[in-house]
């Protein structure tokens, strides 16, 4: 099970793939932002995606769209963790086409259901 | 005229205990909080993110270098003394996720707020001054090795 990891901060790609390698999960990329976790998935694909929202060049919610917009990626799983938790910001986020939400702060058990519940669909 | 209510600040107490017991793995114990500007923390590294909305203002986050590092370490899961580059960074995301977990509850007690990516400055000697009139008050805590940290909440009294 391949991850990409797309986050600006270098300290939330480490505490995310941390998180993954605690709850069994080892095979980690990294972008550090929206274009760059495109191109990381042309490059070398990923099975479930872990997005920011708030990032330079492309931000999360553009991440997304452009990732539904291609028929290579559409259907691929994404989970979005963010500190955006207003009703507006989830709703903005679903519509967008994420999979699941996790709030920053997040325990490696939350993660881990997240990521059940998805694989699970 | 913007009010610090004591329901805010426990608020900002609550959020910041949560975000490093979760992700620093370290529980903070709360001290009386401080109003007005008389006491400054003796702070080498200060983390701020700004919000705007239903109040303005800046939530900012205070503490040595030292302990900087020992909060970075632990957020990355290595020795405080291999921290180095990374500590800047880390006190950036800890100051988003208390602002961001702060503007989350407030929002369910209706003040919508929008927040600002979050800015860190290293070094000493230095104050930090807001130009606008504003209140603030100082909530000091203390790590369970002892050391201190402090978050303030800046509210613009528009």
């Amino acid at each position: 099970m391949r991850f990409l990891i797309v986050d600006d901060s270098t300290t939330m790609r480490r505490i995310i793939i941390n998180t993954l390698n605690k709850v069994g999960y080892q095979d980690c990329a990294e972008a550090s932002n929206g274009r760059e976790g495109i191109e990381r998935l042309a490059a070398a694909g990923a099975d479930m995606v872990i997005t920011d929202w708030n990032m330079p060049e492309m931000s999360g919610i553009e991440f997304i769209r452009a990732i539904r917009a291609n028929a290579t990626t559409k259907d691929l799983p994404v989970l979005m963790v963010t500190t955006n938790a207003a009703k507006d910001d989830i709703v903005e986020a679903l519509r967008a086409g994420i999979n699941s939400y996790v709030v920053k702060p997040f325990t490696p058990e939350t993660i881990k259901e997240k990521i059940e519940a998805m694989l699970a669909r | 005229m913007s009010q610090i209510t004591k329901e805010m600040l426990s608020i900002l107490i609550a959020s910041t205990q949560e975000v490093f017991e979760t992700m620093v793995f370290r529980p903070l114990g709360s001290q009386t909080p401080i109003e007005g500007e008389a006491l400054r923390p003796r702070s080498n590294v200060v983390g701020t993110v700004a919000f705007a909305g239903e109040h303005c203002g800046v939530v900012a986050f205070y503490s040595t270098t030292e302990t900087a590092r020992t909060i970075a370490g632990a957020m990355l899961g290595i020795p405080a003394a291999q921290v180095n580059g990374e500590m800047p960074d880390a006190i950036g995301e800890i100051t988003n996720m208390i602002a961001g977990t702060f503007r989350t509850r407030m929002a369910a007690h209706g003040c919508p707020w929008a927040i600002s990516v979050p800015t860190v400055t290293i070094g000493s000697d230095f104050y930090t001054k807001y130009v606008s009139d504003v209140r603030r008050i100082l909530c000091p805590f203390t790590m369970s090795e002892g050391e201190e940290v402090f978050v303030e909440l800046i509210l613009t009294k528009n």
